[in-house]
């Protein structure tokens, strides 16, 4: 029983980081922008297949060819990976740009819509270049299961763990310690007040959601060994990640990380009692914490100004 | 005796009456539709492969001189594996194209959407491969029923693979896991009755969502009930990442699944040396006769990349068994068709011959009897034999 439970926990928290990754990517835009980008999932389908296509690039496949026979090496991994997180960023500023900016801080919602429209081009050009079957996509430290005190896992997934958790160390340093970190609460307290002080207000949002949808793309290259390439995976991550992120509190980063690890320790334990009431049980918990506690179980209060 | 002009009027009113006659010709073409998913959905490899073993039964008719004197032509339709396309595909091949029989879809929910439209028409269907144990029953009490098919059924895949589980186990336990889309709840439902009627409970139930990647959870509560052995039944990707699951809590009892398995996701995800621990049902794979393997190679020349040959050989064989059914009734009306399916005698076709395939009461060409098993092997489909298939008899197939 033991060795279940811990399995469970292992299970849980390689899926809990990707929610984690996520929920810190909701977090950022939010605080700084007042927005929520919601096509992030399609961010991370879009960032797993930028990885994948670099690495068929960079070992001279075809563009829609299978991975399984390749040799991909940890300098095209690298590679891979940095350039997913550039593309996807990139692409985040386009988002802000075409459809977040002209609707921000306007009357109406517009902003959901239109990122939401963002995402389904975002997805139907995928679907165009990379067609709707899911692709295997080699992990950099291999396939083998790892045994520890009768617990399997996978490089990939303990990968993710540590990825989610420097990336959340590096964050939370350059928040508290930076200038740039500063300026960014400036402007997440108040953009006018923010902007008097000689903060390029437009320049932090840039910011955000170039920093979000790169961590967008990092969860799905990330992710595409663990789940494979699928330009239909974002959706169900993110509904989730954005769980985490309601839990812990959207406008506490550190809350949004402790989420996304609770929610996805807590979908593995359901499992292991009854797999058919996780999702009740999961999106129950969202409501009644949103009951009691809005602004999450570690967000602060917040008052809105109409 | 024409004069010259004489002769070039009348040459060229000759000319004229065959131009005129040409396209009339080309309307007297057979023409059967074909109404699957060939893209977007994890059965789209069926449906792909379905296709073309029409295609192929079609070509061979046109080449030993057609029917009825006249060629007939697949008329293709891809729906995407969403039903309001199903259903727009089949109106538009009923009302514009005038088929005078279908053949379809890969997915069952799809095909139960439309249905009822040549129903209605009377226009014969003919399922190469949807598996849902309703789909030929819907209209069996209208008295007309126009739906055949010549693929695996739910029922008796289940049928096959409780047997096998039932006389491979050593300590009686028995365990399922199931995804929790409507093929896999189903699928729960006859295993339990099934193996009901061996007079045994399963050891564990589990169930898994269809896009989930982790199942050790539930695997583990499966390892705990000290299951021997494990029946899968689900769709091919989340299949693969039971196997992957498997693997990380190491657990490896004797696994059974579904034709489900034979999609190539179970192997690009899974990976051949794991896909290798499933043994699933078929009713042919491209090594089981003779006939089998050349209509493989056949196919193969043309299409490489075809990966699901059950399908190809399914349709395949409803082609011919639906030329067959022309021929005896000297005519396309789709009530005539009807009445000759029903009447059939012995037809050759890939899967086996058929002796009397259909009947006012049976619309179902295979069953559990023509199913068996088989497994990945270095990539490829092959059939799989040990000493328990060769020890269950008919008695065992209880369903």
């Amino acid at each position: 029983m033991t060795e279940a439970l811990l399995q469970a926990l292992i299970s849980g928290l390689a899926l809990g980081g990707a929610y984690a990754l996520v929920a810190l990517g909701f977090s950022i835009t939010f605080t700084t922008t007042k927005t929520l980008n919601f096509s992030h999932g399609d961010f991370v389908s879009a960032g797993s297949f930028i990885g994948l296509s670099v690495m068929l690039l960079l070992t001279g496949a075809p563009l829609r060819g299978s991975i399984e026979a390749l040799v991909v090496h940890g300098n095209e991994q690298l590679i891979a990976v940095f350039i997913a997180i550039a593309v996807m960023g990139v692409l985040g500023i386009v988002l802000y740009l075409t459809a977040v900016r002209p609707f921000a801080g306007k009357p109406g919602m517009a902003w959901v819509m239109s990122t939401i429209g963002f995402g389904i081009i975002l997805q139907s050009l995928g679907l165009a270049i990379w067609g709707p079957a899911p692709m295997k996509v080699p992990a950099p430290f291999g396939e083998g299961v790892i045994r520890f005190f009768g617990v399997g896992f996978r490089s990939q997934e303990l990968l993710l763990i540590c990825v989610t958790l420097v990336v959340m160390g590096i964050f939370d340093w350059v928040m508290r310690k930076t200038l740039i970190g500063k300026a960014m609460r400036a402007v997440a307290h108040d953009r006018n007040v923010a902007a008097l002080m000689g903060i390029n207000v437009n320049a932090i949002m840039l910011g955000a959601f170039f920093v979000s949808s790169g961590l967008a793309g990092l969860s799905g290259y990330l992710l595409a060994p663990i789940a494979s390439a699928s330009l239909f995976m974002g959706l169900g991550i993110a509904l989730k990640g954005f769980s985490g992120a309601m839990i812990g509190g959207l406008t506490n980063p550190r809350g949004c990380v402790i989420g996304g690890f609770v929610l996805g320790i807590l979908e593995s334990m359901i499992n292991l009692w009854q797999a058919q009431w996780r999702e009740i049980v999961v999106f129950m918990l969202v409501i009644l914490v949103l009951a009691f506690k809005p602004n999450g179980l570690f967000g602060k209060k917040m008052v809105e100004k109409v | 005796m024409l004069s010259k002009f004489g002769k070039i009027i009348t040459g060229s009113a000759v000319a004229a009456a065959l131009m005129i006659a040409m396209p009339a010709v080309q309307a007297q073409t057979i023409k059967i539709g074909y109404n699957s998913d060939m893209s977007a959905s994890g059965s789209a490899e069926f449906g792909l492969s379905a296709l073309w073993g029409a295609e192929q039964a079609a070509d061979e008719i046109n080449q030993a001189g057609g029917l009825l004197g006249r060629k007939i032509s697949i008329v293709a339709r891809d729906d995407v594996a969403q039903p309001p396309k199903a259903i727009q595909n089949t109106n538009e091949l009923l009302d514009n194209e005038k088929v005078i029989a279908l053949i379809g879809s890969a997915n069952s929910g799809n095909m139960m959407a439309w249905l009822h439209l040549p129903q209605q028409k009377k226009i014969p269907v003919i399922s190469p491969i949807a598996t849902a144990t309703d789909i030929t029953k819907r209209f069996e009490s209208t008295g007309e029923n126009y739906i055949f098919r010549v693929s695996m059924i739910d029922r008796d895949q289940i049928a096959l693979i409780v047997a096998y589980a039932v006389k491979a186990t050593k300590n009686k336990k028995i365990a399922f896991i199931v995804d929790s889309t409507g093929y896999g709840q189903q699928g729960l439902k006859d295993l339990n009755q099934v193996l009901a009627l061996h007079g045994l409970k399963p050891a564990a139930e589990e169930k898994f969502g269809g896009k989930d990647t982790d199942m050790t959870s539930q695997l583990s509560k499966i390892k705990a009930s000290g299951a021997d052995t494990l029946i899968i039944y689900g769709l091919a990707d989340a299949n693969a990442y039971v196997l992957r699951s498997m693997e990380k809590i190491n657990y490896f009892p004797i696994t059974l699944g579904s034709w489900a398995n034979v999609n190539t996701p179970v192997i690009q995800l899974a990976g051949a040396k794991l896909a290798e621990k499933l043994i699933f049902t078929a009713s042919t794979t491209e090594t089981s006769t003779p006939k089998a393997k050349e209509l493989n190679a056949a196919l193969l020349k043309k299409h490489p990349k075809m990966t699901a040959f059950v399908t190809a050989a399914q349709s395949y064989d409803a082609v011919k068994l639906l030329a067959a059914a022309i021929k005896q009734a000297g005519s396309t009306d789709g009530d005539k068709v009807q009445k000759a399916l029903e009447n059939l005698g012995t037809t050759d076709g890939v899967v086996k011959t058929y002796q009397k395939p259909f009947s006012k009461t049976n619309h179902e060409a295979l069953s559990v009897s023509d199913f068996h098993f088989a497994q990945w092997k270095s990539g490829r489909i092959v059939n799989y034999e040990d000493s328990v298939t060769k020890a269950i008899t008919p008695a065992d197939l209880l369903k």
